[in-house]
């Protein structure tokens, strides 16, 4: 038996093998063909290309047509002239950031503060405070990474705040919904048989009522009351939910599901459905705008493609609506695309390294938000 | 270490000469020739290492994450990050091992990543949008499964020594782990795949 093993590895064959191996050609032929110069053998040539490719890379923000060709250029190798190193943000505003290298916070001028090893995080409504969670550990730590409270329990993970107040935060605990004031005290159980799906406050007046939406494992979406239990509303998807977005004034839930994204009114209608697969949605601070994520290779708001290139994850507004912060796993970049006023494209390279300074495994880091946006979702 | 025993391209490994354009076989060109021809602005090249050293590199991730997608873009990702840094790349080492530990470790770290989120595999929530497709050939269905009672690290490890062929000490090396950590993880997860794949033992 123990040759068998090894026997039954080497002949084990991986779904699609034919077709991931296209897609990857594709990405990597076309990566490649705008690689960086210091590969390139002609760089006289590669002199007359730089300003063809800017064009292009400022065209992805100027028609659909532009972002097709943008589409062919920027296919997972990321956009020219990215800055090596995060040296500024575009936008007012702090962004908090998760990966193998611990928790980090990203200030305005480019300067990175380290939390603490935490595994997820999450923005205060203001910014004051972090959310962190580690193993079994859930935390509220300060800019400075000093844990202000921190409580223990099994499997934590997906802490978010109550806005605008930021009194309570709920999280997930091995399949529960808890909550816990945001002092640290009052810790309690919500709900049982709840999906790994982050729970989402809905937005109203500092001192409450504190409702919160989830979903169950038999993906049912839950609205209620985090202090009493009472239950707002239900309503059932028909297929299961993935991210629950509240606009900023509590008035409608949009919950992006594995195959559409539905908005629902605050009394739990269905007011509309847009046929849509994506895999992640931010609604802008001020709930008029819904970016999403189509396909993992381009980003839409309203309608309009405002970005695309292979391999996109997720999508966080600037606190002032004006620009998207694209999370760009594929090419390691973050790009910033200005959403309002003229198109603009900046992008920063070797996102991996710099969140993993000194570690043996240089992984892209989650973006947990872009402090500080009522909703603070990153996708 | 064996790590090229992955088919050439046919393109790589057949040309059309002569005046009646006959097949005469082309000894595949080697590695340090590939990396060269690549560095020096070859596609050519680029495509006869990718289809060299992608299949595995896509295996090998899909064996320790069990998710196609997420493999795809582990394995994917390995090569762009092993491309763009390839002008610093030691020539005297191997490519496919070089590519083969990124990609173990970015798996790993997925699996770590996924962990910390509680997205696991048997969550019908948190999965992709359509259901995975099965793994194809023979006994493959039944490696994943046993595959799945074991744990990233001790899944990395058996991946690299009985797919990707590596030494135990290549492994210790890439995993940055003691040599005794490598033997015992891959004596136990032997031992155990094999007791769960004798369910299946079709002799």
């Amino acid at each position: 038996m123990r040759r068998h093993a090894p026997q039954m590895l080497r002949e084990f064959r991986a779904p699609d093998e034919s077709g991931a191996e296209a897609r990857a050609w594709s990405v990597v032929q076309a990566a490649y063909a705008a690689r960086d110069p210091a590969v390139r053998s002609r760089p006289h040539r590669r002199l007359a290309l730089v300003p063809v490719l800017a064009v292009i890379a400022a065209g992805l923000v100027l028609s659909p047509a532009g972002a097709r060709v943008g589409r062919l250029i920027t296919k997972a190798l990321g956009v020219r002239h990215a800055a090596p190193m995060l040296s500024s943000l575009p936008a007012p505003g702090r962004l908090l950031v998760s990966g193998p290298g611990g928790t980090w916070t990203a200030a305005a001028d480019g300067s990175l503060r380290h939390l603490g090893s935490w595994s997820q995080a999450s923005w205060s409504p203001h910014g004051l405070y972090e959310a962190v969670v580690s193993s079994d550990r859930l935390a509220a730590v300060d800019p400075q990474g000093n844990i202000r409270w921190a409580v223990t329990r099994p499997a934590v993970s997906d802490p978010t705040w109550f806005s605008p107040s930021g009194y309570r935060v709920a999280y997930l605990s091995a399949g529960t919904l808890r909550v816990i004031a945001g002092d640290g005290t009052a810790d309690h159980l919500l709900a049982t048989h709840v999906a790994p799906v982050p729970p989402a406050w809905r937005p109203g007046e500092a001192l409450g009522p504190f409702e919160v939406a989830y979903v169950t494992d038999a993906g049912r979406i839950v609205v209620r009351d985090g202090d009493t239990g009472n239950v707002a509303w239900t309503a059932s998807a028909p297929t299961k939910p993935r991210q629950l977005v509240w606009s900023g004034d509590g008035r409608r839930l949009v919950v992006r599901t594995t195959r559409d994204v539905r908005t629902y009114d605050g009394g739990g209608d269905l007011v509309a459905t847009l046929r849509v697969a994506a895999s992640a949605a931010a609604l802008s601070p001020d709930g008029r705008s819904l970016a999403l994520v189509v396909n993992r290779d381009q980003v839409l708001v309203g309608g309009r493609q405002l970005f695309a290139g292979t391999g996109i994850r997720g999508v966080s507004w600037s606190p002032d609506g004006d620009w998207l912060l694209v999370d760009w796993p594929a090419a390691d970049q973050w790009v910033f695309v200005r959403a309002a006023g003229a198109p603009r494209v900046a992008a920063v390279s070797r996102i991996a390294q710099q969140f993993s300074p000194g570690g043996s495994v240089r992984a892209f880091p989650q973006l947990e938000g872009w402090c500080c946006t009522v909703q603070g979702s990153s996708g | 270490m064996s790590i090229s025993g992955e088919p050439v391209a046919a393109a790589d490994s057949l040309v059309i000469g002569g005046e009646l354009g006959r097949r005469r076989p082309r000894r595949p060109r080697s590695e340090q020739a590939l990396i060269r021809g690549v560095l020096a602005g070859s596609e050519a090249d680029l495509e006869a290492l990718f289809r060299r050293y992608w299949p595995r590199a896509y295996r090998a991730a899909f064996l320790i994450v069990h998710d196609h997608a997420a493999a795809e873009d582990i394995a994917q990702e390995a090569f762009l990050a092993a491309v763009r840094r390839l002008d610093r790349f030691d020539r005297r080492r191997q490519f496919g091992p070089w590519l083969s530990t990124i990609v173990v470790n970015r798996a790993i770290d997925w699996i770590r990543a996924r962990s910390a989120r509680r997205e696991t595999a048997g969550d019908p929530v948190a999965e992709s949008p359509s259901p995975p497709d099965p793994p194809i050939g023979r006994y493959s269905q039944e490696v994943l499964n046993a595959l799945a009672s074991l744990s990233p690290e001790h899944r990395a490890v058996i991946v690299m020594r009985y797919l990707l062929e590596y030494s135990p000490g290549e492994i210790a090396r890439a995993l940055e782990l003691p040599r005794g950590t490598v033997n015992s993880r891959l004596r136990r997860g032997l031992d155990a795949l094999e007791s769960r794949l004798g369910e299946f033992d079709p002799r």
